[in-house]
């Protein structure tokens, strides 16, 4: 495994994070900020609710980024219950470097896209049209995940994802022996 | 080109992210039609228009906290002290339980591993057939389903410009019947068996009210704050979050804010992420579909072997089941409803009517080989081949495929309200 390319995939999950988790707690406060202006105070921004808007977009392709970090998007691979685990493994990373490539094609549209928006925002909807950079940036971001996932050689030896909620729920709720055997 | 088509078809079914798969679908389908691929950026980009987009974090956020936060246990300890009296009163108490937490969880799988875990043992011990308990572990995943605030109604509502509020409403007497049903097949089926029963206590229920007290007031603050008009939805949303968080942080102290809050965020976003990825890459696809009237010639098709809205509902069952049974529900909301709206329309299926049938239809396939989700996590959890599942899960299937023919063609079940 190559050590420099691991350390920018673990510096890249770093970033990810932080964007999901800032965005999203920014999202719930300017949310409950506008209901209390709205009812209390009779108040509403449209830049607030142009950028909150925008946040659930921020949320969704850090989300996706690094769901992509366990291959735990939502798939529909029936076939996969028929083949080994081996050949399994074996697909993951091309299937990674196609990933890759299709958000790559993505990320150029969407450069396109937001050069032709620079091009002809009114000046009333320049706030809009800079959080519109998430559209570029989110392909960008999952593109280089993906390619570096694709480059990456899982043999086992990476730094395990930390312990999601879902695993927090399984040791807490776990079952007692002879109860089933665990996969 | 068709072969580049069946080459992505062929991937997604290996295991290529669904997202991506639909990404290629869209981007094939722009060249196929000679339009500037950037549409599929501009169909993305109308997603930031979606006023209520923003209530799928939020109340995903408030799902997540509650499950960290220990509310699956408090509500088992309530369900059982109410109903663990009766024959079949701990299923009946899963049962409830379960509803009410994928409710707020979306029928992610977290119910099946946070209440399944917990609830399996007990089953064990109170003599229940492992059949049976696998089994109604199993369908407990999906059935809060139709219950507000469901991730599923939100996004079906989103996709479909439905209103939502009308949906909310429109779920809850089918949810209901389901519980019914279900309960009722329980207590018929643990009379047979004599298990040990605790004695009815309105000293154990009063206590385990008590603790529960702040999860029960989170779905009346819900029900109560947008059907009593206080509220709009995006508003309960983030009052929902904020309020399951203020209880978890201040009143059940479950929930650092420092140490468990960013994993909390983090996994939200994960699982935010992998479904509204889906909706924003299929949205371009799907209006390009529309575009190249594939509604108008599917109805086209159904014209000449469909003639009334029954035989319409009996068809528009047995493919959602299929659906069901290969698509996971979020990516089967984005895929299919734009497509089979206009084809509901022409046989006068109201719009309401249409997403609780969708709804409940995904609802079973959550349990139906071979995608269906809650057998691979009951799988994973319980530690039974997929087959064993779902042959204990097969009486419950059964029932809910009665249930879904009663809310197909008694409307009335849903639109009760108009």
């Amino acid at each position: 495994m190559n050590p420099i390319l691991f350390a920018i995939k673990q510096k890249l999950i770093v970033f990810e994070k932080l964007l999901a988790a800032f965005c999203l707690l920014l999202l719930l406060l300017l949310s409950l900020s506008q209901v209390i202006m709205r009812n209390l105070f009779e108040l509403g921004f449209a830049e607030l609710d142009t950028l909150t808007r925008h946040l659930v977009l921020f949320v969704t392709f850090m989300g996706a980024a690094l769901i992509s970090e366990g291959n735990k998007h939502i798939k529909i691979d029936c076939v996969t219950a028929t083949i080994s685990e081996r050949s399994k493994q074996k697909l993951k990373r091309p299937l990674y470097f196609i990933s890759a490539l299709v958000c790559s094609v993505f990320s150029w549209y969407a450069v396109i896209f937001w050069l032709d928006e620079k091009n002809y925002a009114p000046p009333s909807e320049q706030l809009a049209l800079y959080l519109a950079l998430i559209l570029p940036a989110g392909f960008i971001i999952l593109s280089l995940h993906f390619f570096l996932l694709s480059l990456i050689r899982d043999d086992g030896s990476q730094l395990p994802d930390d312990d999601s909620l879902i695993d927090t729920l399984v040791s807490q709720a776990d079952l007692p022996s002879g109860s089933g055997q665990q996969p | 080109m068709i072969i580049l088509l069946f080459i992505v078809v062929l991937l997604a079914l290996l295991g290529l992210p669904l997202f991506i798969a639909l990404a290629a679908g869209g981007l094939y389908a722009s060249y196929a039609t000679e339009l500037n691929p950037s549409i599929l950026i501009i169909e993305l980009y109308r997603l930031a228009n979606q006023p209520n987009l923003m209530t799928i974090p939020l109340f995903t956020l408030a799902g997540m906290t509650m499950a960290a936060g220990g509310s699956p246990q408090r509500l088992i300890k309530l369900f059982n002290a109410l109903l663990g009296w009766m024959p079949g009163g701990l299923a009946m108490a899963a049962i409830v339980a379960c509803a009410f937490f994928t409710a707020f969880t979306g029928a992610s799988g977290v119910t099946i591993i946070a209440l399944g875990g917990l609830l399996y043992p007990m089953f064990i011990q109170s003599n229940y057939p492992e059949r049976f308990s696998l089994g109604l572990l199993t369908s407990s995943g999906s059935l809060g389903l139709l219950f507000p605030p469901s991730l599923a109604i939100l996004l079906y509502g989103i996709v479909s410009g439905t209103n939502i509020d009308e949906l909310f409403l429109a779920g809850i007497v089918p949810g209901l019947i389901l519980l019914v049903l279900l309960s009722l097949y329980s207590y018929k089926s643990a009379r047979r068996w004599h298990n040990p029963r605790h004695p009815f206590s309105w000293r154990v229920l009063a206590s385990a009210a008590r603790d529960t007290l702040w999860d029960i007031f989170l779905p009346i603050l819900v029900i109560v704050g947008i059907f009593g008009g206080f509220v709009t939805i995006s508003e309960a949303a983030a009052v929902t979050a904020t309020y399951a968080l203020f209880v978890e942080t201040v009143i059940y102290r479950e929930i650092k804010l420092l140490d468990d809050l960013p994993k909390i965020l983090i996994d939200t976003a994960k699982l935010v992420g992998s479904i509204l990825i889906i909706l924003g890459v299929a949205m371009g696809l799907t209006n390009i579909l529309i575009d190249t009237e594939l509604p108008t010639r599917l109805l086209a098709i159904t014209d000449n072997y469909i003639s009334s809205p029954l035989e319409f509902l009996l068809a528009l069952n047995l493919f959602l089941l299929i659906i069901g049974a290969m698509m996971d529900i979020f990516s089967a909301i984005v895929v299919v409803v734009p497509l089979i709206m206009p084809l509901a329309h022409r046989y006068q299926i109201d719009p309401v009517h249409l997403g609780i049938i969708f709804l409940a239809n995904l609802e079973i396939g959550y349990m139906t080989p071979p995608v269906g989700i809650n057998l691979f996590i009951a799988s994973q959890r319980f530690g039974k081949s997929i087959l064993t599942l779902f042959r204990s899960a097969m009486p419950f299937l059964g029932i809910m495929l009665i249930w879904l023919l009663m809310i197909s063609y008694i409307p009335a079940l849903t639109l009760w309200w108009k």
